[in-house]
């Protein structure tokens, strides 16, 4: 049994037979089948700050008395729940209930990067939905600089597994890029994280300088859900407001589709050929539909926004990248393979944890889902072909 | 019967047809719509690759581009139809869609003026020296009656 099987190990116990009779390729999912261990990118996990005096040292004195005053902003969960335990895997609070297990660097090593064999794990603060929601913008910014250069310091700087995903003042782009610029060459940073609430679409030519930082420093951009229907942000859905954390858990598709429909037709492909966009913890049951959709729109109405060049699925297929996680239940089983042709998975999905999140899924398990050729493709060699500073 | 072009179908009297109109006629089992764009005729069929609309019903517009993101510019004036259902363009010239051009198409044909009446079978007109016949040509197999 190779080390990082351990993952597996508490809750695949009572399955220890089974594993033994299973057949050898099938053993070890992440390894090809000549036995040598494929390299997985986690794509997606979540690290947070325990003491925000840690941040004091990268803080103007300014900025220091205000965060001791207010300390840092919370979450604006407007559902006052999650899934699992405060939204994180239950079995992570080894330490007390008040212990966050995002704060704590060990459980990453032992838990995800040794136990789950993950070579490269890229960081998406935890803080980052709470932190970009500001609407004071200097400060907003000033945390991002802080919280940036602590994740460095405290969390780059001590395994060599971590890369960093930039948290930047996205309601300012020039603020946003200066900060891409600060930090876009740093050899750990290989992404800028956005979160899918906003006040306006992505593909607008307002977040031109950010996508053109991007591009020049060679990151990719990231885009996860959260603030949806918080602060300034409109509704999660156009419709209204859900009631229940279970309703917005099963939309956050939309979220993406907005983005992405977003990307396309504002043209931002066109302006910026060399930006990638990876969407994690966005699924990608919906991907087939929506590029079926996009193209029948694109057929109709090209001539309204000419310079749309080309057919929106060719966008997408050159451009954006979804994350394995949260993985599709398909029903039956078998119509994940069809899934999987119809939006050519093994060059289009990356995978994802989601570590330590409640709905984590382990890479051996989404290895075995899939079928053995496009594992490698899955949990390596997409992530490298779409973050271009990853080594 | 021209054999490069195919047996040629009276459409009308090309003072019918003047530049930038459309006529729809009926040959044999097939509508097919006849458009004369600044002296030169086209002919498609009346029918869309994608849904079946009657493709010739739809505007005619302008060929519309961008070099660059929010640049649009107009070309080829009038030489783009548009289906009236879903939209798709289609260059009348060719019968290529714009969207897909080597994928999808609208049946094409040859159209022109022929000069002087071919037979004297069909119903006398005062035709002059100068007018002559809108007609389109089909192949041999196309449009014959079934």
């Amino acid at each position: 049994m190779p080390a990082y099987r351990s993952c597996r190990r508490d809750g695949m116990r009572h399955m220890g037979k089974v594993m033994k009779m299973a057949d050898p390729a099938l053993v070890d999912p992440l390894a090809n089948p000549a036995g040598v261990k494929t390299r997985v990118v986690d794509t997606d996990v979540h690290h947070q700050i325990r003491d925000q005096a840690e941040l004091y040292p990268f803080l103007s004195r300014n900025d220091r008395q205000r965060l001791k005053e207010y300390g840092l902003p919370k979450n604006g969960n407007i559902y006052h729940g999650s899934g699992g335990f405060r939204g994180a895997r239950a079995d992570c609070f080894d330490l007390g209930e008040e212990v966050d297990p995002r704060t704590r660097i060990e459980l990453f090593q032992k838990k995800l990067l040794d136990g789950c064999g993950i070579d490269r794990a890229i960081l998406q603060g935890e803080y980052t939905p709470a932190v970009a929601a500001l609407v004071d913008l200097d400060y907003c910014a000033a945390l991002c600089r802080a919280l940036n250069d602590w994740s460095l310091a405290h969390w780059i700087d001590r395994d060599p597994r971590f890369r960093l995903a930039l948290t930047v003042p996205m309601q300012d782009p020039v603020l946003a890029a200066k900060e891409i610029h600060r930090l876009g060459d740093h050899p750990a940073v290989v992404a800028v994280y956005a979160v899918c609430g906003s006040p306006r679409l992505y593909g607008q030519r307002y977040y031109d300088p950010i996508y053109a930082a991007c591009v020049e420093h060679g990151l990719a951009f990231a885009l996860h859900f959260s603030n949806e229907g918080s602060g300034v942000n409109p509704a999660p859905t156009a419709a209204g407001h859900p009631s229940y954390y279970a309703e917005t858990y099963l939309i956050r598709p939309q979220f993406y589709q907005a983005h992405l429909s977003s990307f396309i037709f504002e043209g931002t492909f066109e302006k910026f050929p060399k930006l990638k966009v990876a969407f994690l913890e966005s699924g990608f049951g919906w991907v087939p539909s929506f590029r079926w959709r996009a193209d029948a729109a694109w057929k109709a109405l090209r001539a309204q926004t000419p310079w749309v060049k080309r057919l929106p699925s060719e966008y997408i297929a050159e451009h954006i990248r979804f994350s394995t996680q949260p993985f599709e239940d398909t029903d039956p089983p078998g119509a994940l393979v069809h899934l999987l042709e119809e939006m050519d998975g093994g060059r289009t999905l990356m995978f994802a944890s989601d570590f330590p999140h409640w709905d984590f899924d382990p890479p051996d398990a989404i290895a075995r889902r899939l079928p053995a050729a496009l594992r490698k493709g899955v949990l390596e060699d997409n992530a490298f072909g779409t973050y271009p500073k990853l080594t | 019967m021209n054999p490069a072009r195919g047996t040629s179908h009276r459409v009308c009297q090309a003072g019918e047809l003047p530049p930038g109109k459309r006529k729809i006629v009926a040959i044999h089992d097939r509508e097919i719509g006849v458009f004369n764009l600044g002296g030169r005729y086209y002919a498609l069929r009346n029918r869309c690759p994608h849904r079946g609309a009657p493709l010739c019903e739809g505007k005619l517009i302008d060929l519309v581009t961008a070099e660059r993101p929010y640049a649009p510019a107009n070309e080829r004036e009038g030489e783009i139809l548009r289906c009236p259902w879903h939209g798709w363009e289609f260059d009348i010239t060719t019968g290529r869609s714009v969207c897909l051009p080597d994928k999808v198409r609208a049946k094409s044909y040859p159209a022109g003026v022929e000069k002087a009446p071919e037979t004297a079978t069909v119903e006398h007109y005062d035709v002059t020296e100068d007018d002559g016949w809108v007609v389109v040509w089909l192949s041999a197999g196309e449009g014959a009656p079934r």
